[in-house]
């Protein structure tokens, strides 16, 4: 492909959750459906069908039905969708080994050193989707550019299965009419500040002066200059290229709203196994313990505190997550709670020295094989019992298919 | 029905791991499966568990295979509007 320095493809998957409810459930094919979580409804992803009569994604089961009263709704399974999400990247990695998992339904191919072999871009492309389809029913939408933020752009001009080239030559006529927002990473907010400044289009940001926009946006003023200009030298990053994680955490939005810390404590004691659990896993300890509330209003406060030394015990989270809760206005009623350790310290395991500190080393790593085995809270603290729903139940948009980010979801 | 109900099925293991179903057995009657309609696996702790979702044109099936302990059980059942 001449003129080209990379060939970098985004492959998207379209309304994957539903998509794939739709292809399990063949009487829902060609019916407008809307995946919903348990507990608190939200649309998590809405068919074409759906799409057409205006439901979106995020919408409660209310708003959704009202605007397409003939919507169908499906709980999700998203046990279902990281297995598949899992077979898409092993198709994928067959082209290039250069794969970059951006979301459970998303991700970036470095095709560059792979057109030897298959003759061009466009064809590995149309034997990917094919093979999508011919395997999983699915369908997607393919954009090929030289990087990857075209690329994405790409993608999202045809929906559903899609395939769009953008080629460098064309790069500066896509962008000369195209509203700034279109690009990703930039949202609503940077979109107003833009308009302030009166730039609306790509092209308007790709000749604006650095200084002007760095004077708004600090670092970042070049940077959005470069993405105007359709220039992005981010590589496409395989797992085993990426940093290591920051921070370990789970969250979770309460059936009901939770005042009161009795209330709190089950869950949060909960969360504390999950975080210690998956840093036990993967050999990290925090010295960081972080604990997230999110009152009913939405308003959303998070606190920290920096321990003498690091831990992955789960009590050890909990009690320091605890101290945390007591420093919040508990009287409002708490709709998510989620803890965190950051600070991380990777591959350390160092043997307690005292008895006491042994013992509790020796029952969690009991409890941890008792679970490997039998499964996730087999064992696990009365209090936890007691909770109706154990474990995630919602796939992060952290979730990758390998390694400490994937989470077992239910 | 109960959460999980063994059941009798008649599958062919094909070449690459492809596990086709032909047909199962409830309640005495064989129903014959006219299409997988989606496939995934799961994991339990240590224990993988293989679903199916099949259609005998009337109702929807799922049927899990354990291939560690080597068997089939029918996990839910829906029909088919």
């Amino acid at each position: 492909m001449n003129g080209w320095d990379r060939v970098i493809m985004h492959c998207d998957m379209n309304a994957f959750f539903a998509s794939v409810e739709q292809q399990c459930h063949p009487e829902l094919r060609g019916r407008p459906i809307a995946v919903i979580g348990t507990g608190r409804t939200v649309v998590t992803t809405a068919s074409y069908e759906a799409r057409a009569f205006g439901v979106k994604t995020g919408m409660n089961t209310w708003q959704a039905r009202q605007v397409c009263p003939q919507l169908i709704f499906v709980v999700g399974d998203n046990r279902k969708y990281t297995d598949t999400a899992c077979k898409i990247v092993a198709i994928m990695k067959y082209y290039t080994p250069f794969v970059e998992v951006f979301s459970i339904d998303e991700a970036f191919l470095d095709v560059t050193a792979s057109i030897n072999l298959f003759g061009s871009a466009e064809t590995i492309a149309y034997r990917l989707k094919a093979q999508i389809r011919h395997q999983l029913g699915l369908t997607c939408s393919i954009g090929i550019a030289p990087n990857k933020l075209l690329a994405k752009l790409a993608s999202d001009m045809q929906k559903p299965d899609g395939l769009t080239v953008i080629a460098p030559e064309r790069v500066a006529g896509v962008l000369e009419r195209l509203p700034v927002k279109e690009l990703c990473g930039i949202g609503k907010k940077v979109e107003k500040q833009l308009a302030d400044l009166n730039i609306f289009t790509c092209g308007q940001l790709g000749r604006a002066p650095v200084d002007m926009l760095a004077r708004r946006f600090g670092v970042n003023g070049e940077k959005l200059v470069m993405m105007g200009r359709g220039i992005d030298d981010a590589p496409v990053v395989p797992p085993e290229d990426e940093e290591e994680v920051k921070s370990v955490g789970h969250s979770m939005t309460l059936v009901q709203d939770i005042t009161g810390r009795e209330g709190l404590a089950k869950y949060i004691l909960q969360l504390s196994e999950m975080v210690g659990r998956r840093a036990r896993r993967y050999h990290v300890t925090g010295k960081t313990v972080h604990l997230t509330i999110r009152y009913g209003d939405f308003t959303t406060l998070g606190k920290q505190q920096t321990r003498t030394s690091p831990t992955n015990d789960s009590l050890e989270i909990y009690r320091e997550a605890m101290v945390l809760l007591d420093t919040f206005d508990l009287a409002q009623p708490v709709r998510l709670v989620g803890v965190r350790i950051a600070n991380l310290i990777h591959e350390t395991e160092q043997l307690p020295l005292f008895e006491k500190e042994r013992k509790k080393a020796l029952l969690a790593a009991a409890m941890d094989e008792a679970n490997d085995r039998f499964g996730e809270f087999s064992v696990t603290f009365a209090s936890v019992l007691e909770t109706e729903e154990k474990g995630s139940h919602v796939i992060s948009p952290a979730w990758r298919p390998d390694g400490i980010r994937r989470v077992d979801v239910k | 029905m109960p959460r999980r109900e063994p059941v009798r099925v008649a599958v062919i293991f094909e070449p690459g791991k492809r596990i086709k179903l032909v047909w199962f057995e409830r309640n005495r009657r064989q129903h014959r499966v006219v299409e997988t309609t989606y496939a995934w696996q799961d994991r339990v702790g240590d224990r993988l568990e293989q679903h199916f979702a099949v259609t005998d044109g009337e109702s929807l099936f799922e049927l899990v295979y354990s291939p560690l302990e080597g068997t089939w059980t029918l996990v839910a059942q829906q029909a088919v509007a």
